[in-house]
């Protein structure tokens, strides 16, 4: 079976960081972006099985590229989780209204963040 | 000018009259520069001069009249004198015939002592008599000399024996004579007759003048009175009434107005006065008004501070979260093992980064919390939510710490509590941040948490067995950044913001707080929140 593919859009490059060395020691096949763009761009052209998708982002925001990508049939059904800013502040609300499939609030722990992951993608 | 309210009150007439030339007195007794004193004083002296007046008046009146029943009197009196002269021409006559039949010469003696009794009242009436009838008088006194001559023929004719001679003297010059006297004697009793009567008229007529002039006179002063009064009364209404009408307007809150009275006195120089209120009045308000406006302009300038501040607020919040999730998020996965294994040396200090990261995840979660609820831009999720998970969530949340400690950690949430409305996750907070508090301040012991249904109400109690709180510190432990003292914010951390917030937020519910606490005991939070609200704002 192909490994699996996780797009993680994230403008913070030690927070991709910490990601990427989290899949490092899984199969999954991680696919990063730095602004809303560039996300929407790799999500339509590699259409991975999970998106991780920050709330503020440059370019275009996190919550936007989530509503182009339900609005784009070829990417509709893809899990998408946001990454919000403050749970609290009403994020959470805004990032399940846009189209997400699950929401983390940032600071995340690696290991809730791992947790979400299988969850959307059960290992084999 | 709105000063019908004065004017409305004024019954017509007096309108018609102070539109009327009296209007015109009205108003120049109003400028006449005299006290109100001198002018009241004025007003009586002239009612006063107007009896005085009537009572000269009435005086000359009844002086007239008494004369005028004097010289009826004498009138009567000479009336009467001439009467006893005609009787004593008759008694001469008499008299004279007695001594032609008797032939007595002392009849002469009474003839004589008739003449003079005429000639005395004669000369009475004389000099009574007014100077028209002096004349008559003097004709009537020839008349008698002639009669007298006539007798004294008559007598010497007797005396001699010639009686035909005394009787022709008697018939051809006595008689005439006598009839001629009698004559004159009735035309003055006419005359005085005549002069009676017309007297007697006069003084019914001046009766008569004098009733009309008295009755004049007191209409005349009854009209002057009442004019008088209606003038020096209306001279101090009218600036009265203006004045009513300007303080209605004070009264309304406008300023500035001028009052305009016509008087001299010191209804003017009241008006003067008001006047000057008036003028300050405005001008405090004219101040008042500018300084309102400056502050308005202050606050609107103050709440888009705030607003920025807020917002400057909000956005540092979030620029403070990202590199804090890398630091945690290394931390964790170092500690994890997913760099390798972890030398002993090294897992405590990367347990206290963790630590002191999750304690600056707090101070940024509740600054913002804060910040939100000042700006009122923190609004409730209300929905439906379930008052034993919450308990459950905090007590799972803190069971750790408490174990750590080594803390009885018990919760009693009342059974038949039914399913509750409001913000679920908010009142978790408030519970939260209640128990963590009490974790923290209780170094052994036991901290407590209790639900129960009271009426409508949810009442939430948080104990502890802990260091208390001092009876002085009760009333302010609510406020921000406020703990008892700065070496307990070192001892114990915390932001001194947790209970700011729960008070906030609680009373966003349209609920209450409060504690009791006894210093080295322990204390008892406790908050009410209706098992149903809507929710509002900060």
């Amino acid at each position: 079976m192909k490994d699996r593919t996780v797009l993680h859009i994230e403008d913070n490059e030690y927070n991709r960081k910490i990601v990427r060395q989290l899949l490092s020691r899984t199969t999954y096949r991680l696919l990063e972006a730095a602004d809303g763009e560039e996300g929407l761009a790799v999500a339509q052209r590699e259409l991975p099985d999970l998106i991780l998708m920050d709330v503020q982002l440059p370019k275009l925001s996190g919550l936007d590229a989530t509503r182009l990508l339900r609005a784009d049939p070829r990417t509709a059904n893809i899990p998408l989780v946001v990454v919000t800013s403050f749970a609290l502040s009403g994020d959470d609300r805004r990032a399940m209204d846009a189209g997400a499939s699950a929401y983390l609030a940032k600071p995340y722990s690696p290991r809730d963040l791992m947790a979400l992951i299988h969850r959307f993608l059960p290992d084999n | 000018m709105p000063r019908t309210s004065a004017a409305e009150r004024t019954p017509p007439p007096v309108v018609a009259l102070l539109a009327s030339p009296l209007g015109a007195l009205v108003r120049a007794v109003a400028r006449i520069r005299a006290s109100v004193h001198v002018k009241l004083l004025a007003g009586f002296l002239l009612i006063t001069l107007l009896f005085i007046a009537m009572t000269a008046v009435s005086l000359r009146t009844v002086a007239e009249t008494a004369r005028q029943t004097n010289l009826l009197d004498e009138a009567h009196e000479r009336v009467g004198w001439s009467r006893q002269i005609e009787h004593a021409l008759a008694m001469q006559m008499h008299f004279t015939a007695m001594a032609l039949l008797a032939q007595a010469e002392d009849s002469v003696s009474l003839i004589l002592r008739e003449n003079n009794r005429f000639n005395d009242t004669l000369a009475r009436l004389e000099t009574a008599a007014p100077p028209e009838e002096r004349a008559l008088i003097q004709v009537i006194r020839g008349g008698q000399e002639d009669a007298m001559a006539t007798v004294a023929d008559i007598a010497n004719a007797v005396r001699d024996r010639r009686l035909a001679d005394a009787m022709t003297a008697l018939q051809t010059r006595q008689v005439p004579t006598y009839r001629r006297i009698e004559e004159q004697v009735s035309q003055l009793v006419a005359a005085e007759e005549t002069r009676m009567a017309s007297l007697r008229r006069s003084i019914a007529a001046s009766h008569t003048q004098s009733l009309r002039l008295m009755a004049g006179f007191a209409v005349v002063s009854v009209v002057v009175a009442l004019l008088g009064g209606f003038v020096i009364s209306w001279s101090f209404i009218l600036p009265v009434r203006e004045a009513h009408g300007f303080l209605s307007e004070v009264a309304e809150g406008r300023f500035g107005g001028t009052i305009v009275v016509p008087n001299r006195d010191e209804f003017g120089a009241l008006a003067e006065r008001m006047n000057w209120m008036s003028r300050e009045l405005r001008r405090f308000d004219d101040e008042q008004r500018v300084a309102a406006e400056t502050l308005r302009s202050l606050n609107d300038r103050l709440a888009l501070a705030s607003r920025a501040k807020s917002e400057f607020l909000a956005n540092m919040s979030h620029e403070l979260r990202t590199p804090l999730n890398a630091i945690l998020g290394f931390t964790e996965i170092m500690l994890d093992e997913l760099y390798g294994e972890v030398p002993p040396a090294l897992r405590e200090p990367l347990v206290d980064i963790q630590i002191n990261g999750r304690h600056l995840l707090r101070l940024i979660n509740d600054v913002l919390d804060l910040s939100k609820i000042e700006a009122g831009r923190l609004e409730l999720g209300v929905g439906e939510y379930s008052v034993q998970e919450i308990v459950e969530v905090a007590h799972a949340s803190l069971k750790s710490l408490a174990l750590e400690k080594g803390l009885a950690f018990n919760l009693r949430v009342a059974p038949d509590i039914p399913t509750a409305w409001g913000d679920g996750r908010r009142i978790t907070q408030c519970l939260l941040n209640l128990v963590g508090n009490a974790l923290k301040f209780t170094r052994q012991g036991r901290v407590d948490i209790d639900v129960h249904l009271d009426g409508e109400w949810l009442v939430y109690r948080v104990s502890d067995t802990g260091i208390g709180i001092p009876k002085d510190e009760v009333e302010n432990i609510f406020a921000e950044f406020r703990q008892v003292d700065t070496t307990i914010t070192r001892e114990y951390g915390g932001t001194g913001l947790g209970l700011s917030i729960t008070k906030r937020l609680v009373e966003m519910h349209g609920g209450r707080i409060g504690v009791e606490s006894e210093l080295g005991k322990g204390s008892t939070f406790f908050f009410t929140v209706p098992l149903r609200t809507d929710g509002g704002r900060a």
